[in-house]
């Protein structure tokens, strides 16, 4: 049987999102193409602009492709490849699948079989991110208007508030699943080789995994700033996270399955 | 124009022919530029809806197609624990990025995604490599052509690569396969490796939601992320404000 959700059915309607995303890029494309022209700039430059920008993609649209692999094992390839590439950012997608989840008793450290499990997960995900959509076309015009002003205005200080303040949210959503890792409980698995007790609890496996991606992740960082190494600072994210993912199945590998798969919670 | 304006561009034409010539050709730049961002807003609004009845029909049609719907109620639920830090997420960055993006290049942006890493170090670089402000009438084409391409690119590549995973994919994802044990561990890797490098930059923000939520957990093992998340992330942004309240940020 093949999986549900990585039917054709599910592939064509990512061709129809996607067709979207490209027609919209497409025709912005040419309306900035042409008026860059008619303002006089030289066609040399903004074919520069081209050029350069796309180059500038590759890297980080590679590591946004090792995210929707990551994600492929509980979501399937369409899901996560639809996400990424409209609106989606990796943390809040992951954020979102695993909330839905939560509220069924799942988890997204395992495959989802059940397809009504599956279509919750797509409502949570599409519905917590559509919001810019609306607020754009509302009120771009009217907040270039107030923001220009209050850009003006703004002092050091409170844009050092509003920064950390981000940050603090992100790190907020970031903490839960660290403290999950180190002392949650974990939903049973169905690994036909460990039975039911290998799930995704926290336990040995969770927490070298946090600690090698967490390592592995200021190393590479530290690397490309000292060197400069421009591409490394784009691809640590990626690195890490499979060098982390690596390790955990160099564990399953070699250490004994009573310690490789040990979790403290259950 | 005022009176005034008329009266002193009058009298600078008297003086100076040239300089006459240079305001009225200034005045046809800035209105032939506010038409252009007119038809910008016109054509954002446009296919931003487009992309939103897009967006919205895809889990509609994976309803339809397979045939059975998610309980409102748990649809909610979830929303209710990820949906407030998102919102608010979005109008912080709607707002933030307004200044930067230019108008084409913030209608694409916020449909195509990826922004703080990917589509605005993507434009910053492209109007430093062209020597204009992103408030220019020039930086106003760079952004958009830049933010377009790398839009074009990133689609295409993605779809790439998942046409090309796509045979492969099952040997990866078999719950007895090699690579089980990694997917299992996708949560602690991936938050792992982007919490790195928040936590050394804000380790004073980060030290008190983390210790808390363990702390939370060993009373209470079994709580999902759903619950989590926005226990920790009022937590931290409380004892942010809390931090630079006292000075310590």
């Amino acid at each position: 049987m093949t999986d549900f959700k990585e039917s054709g059915f599910m592939y064509a309607v990512g061709v129809m999102v996607i067709a979207v995303v490209m027609g919209q890029s497409i025709f912005f494309l040419v309306k900035a193409y042409k008026r860059g022209i008619e303002l006089g700039m030289s066609k040399s430059s903004l074919k520069e602009t081209m050029v350069s920008s796309a180059l500038f993609t590759v890297a980080p649209a590679l590591a946004i492709v090792a995210t929707i692999l990551a994600l492929s094992g509980s979501l399937g390839l369409v899901l996560p490849w639809i996400r990424l590439s409209v609106i989606g950012n990796i943390s809040q997608e992951t954020a979102a699948a695993s909330a839905a989840l939560d509220t069924v008793g799942g988890s997204i450290s395992q495959e989802v079989t059940d397809p009504n499990q599956f279509t919750l997960i797509t409502w949570v995900m599409t519905l917590g991110s559509i919001l810019p959509l609306i607020i754009l076309p509302l009120f771009l015009k009217k907040m270039q208007k107030g923001i220009n002003k209050a850009v003006k205005k703004s002092t050091k200080d409170n844009s050092k508030l509003v920064d950390s303040l981000a940050a603090a949210a992100f790190i907020g959503l970031i903490s839960a699943f660290i403290a999950r890792a180190i002392d949650g409980k974990g939903t049973a698995g169905n690994n036909p080789y460990y039975g039911k007790t290998f799930g995704d609890g926290a336990g040995i496996m969770s927490v070298t995994t946090l600690v090698v991606a967490v390592a592995v992740m200021l190393i590479l960082s530290k690397i490309a700033e000292k060197h400069h190494i421009k591409w490394l600072e784009t691809f640590a994210m990626p690195i890490s996270m499979f060098a982390a993912m690596g390790v955990a199945i160099l564990m399953a590998q070699v250490l004994p399955a009573d310690i490789a798969y040990l979790e403290w919670r259950g | 124009m005022s009176e005034d304006k008329k009266l002193t561009a009058e009298n600078a034409a008297a003086e100076n022919i040239s300089d006459e010539k240079e305001a009225a050709m200034d005045k046809i730049a800035n209105e032939s530029q506010s038409a252009y961002i007119n038809k910008m807003h016109l054509y954002g609004r446009i296919w931003t809806l487009l992309a939103l009845a897009a967006i919205m029909a895809v889990p509609v049609l994976f309803c339809i197609h397979l045939n059975t719907w998610p309980k409102a109620s748990n649809v909610f639920k979830a929303l209710a624990s990820v949906a407030p830090l998102f919102y608010i997420t979005a109008i912080i960055e709607t707002t933030a990025y307004t200044p930067l993006l230019g108008t084409g290049g913030m209608y694409l942006s916020f449909v195509t995604g990826n922004i703080s890493n990917l589509k605005l170090p993507c434009a910053l670089s492209a109007m430093e490599a062209a020597h204009v402000k992103s408030t220019s009438d020039e930086g106003e084409v760079i952004t958009t052509i830049s933010i377009a391409v790398s839009s074009i690119v990133t689609t295409a590549i993605l779809a790439l690569f998942v046409l090309a995973f796509r045979p492969v994919l099952p040997y990866f994802t078999k719950e007895d396969s090699f690579f089980a044990p990694a997917f299992k561990q996708v949560l602690p890797a991936l938050f792992g490796a982007l919490g790195a490098q928040y936590f050394t930059k804000h380790w004073k923000i980060s030290l008190l939601p983390i210790l808390a939520l363990v702390i939370f957990l060993i009373f209470s093992p079994g709580t999902g992320s759903g619950t989590l998340i926005p226990i920790g992330v009022v937590l931290s942004i409380v004892w942010c404000l809390v931090l630079y309240k006292l000075k310590w940020l």
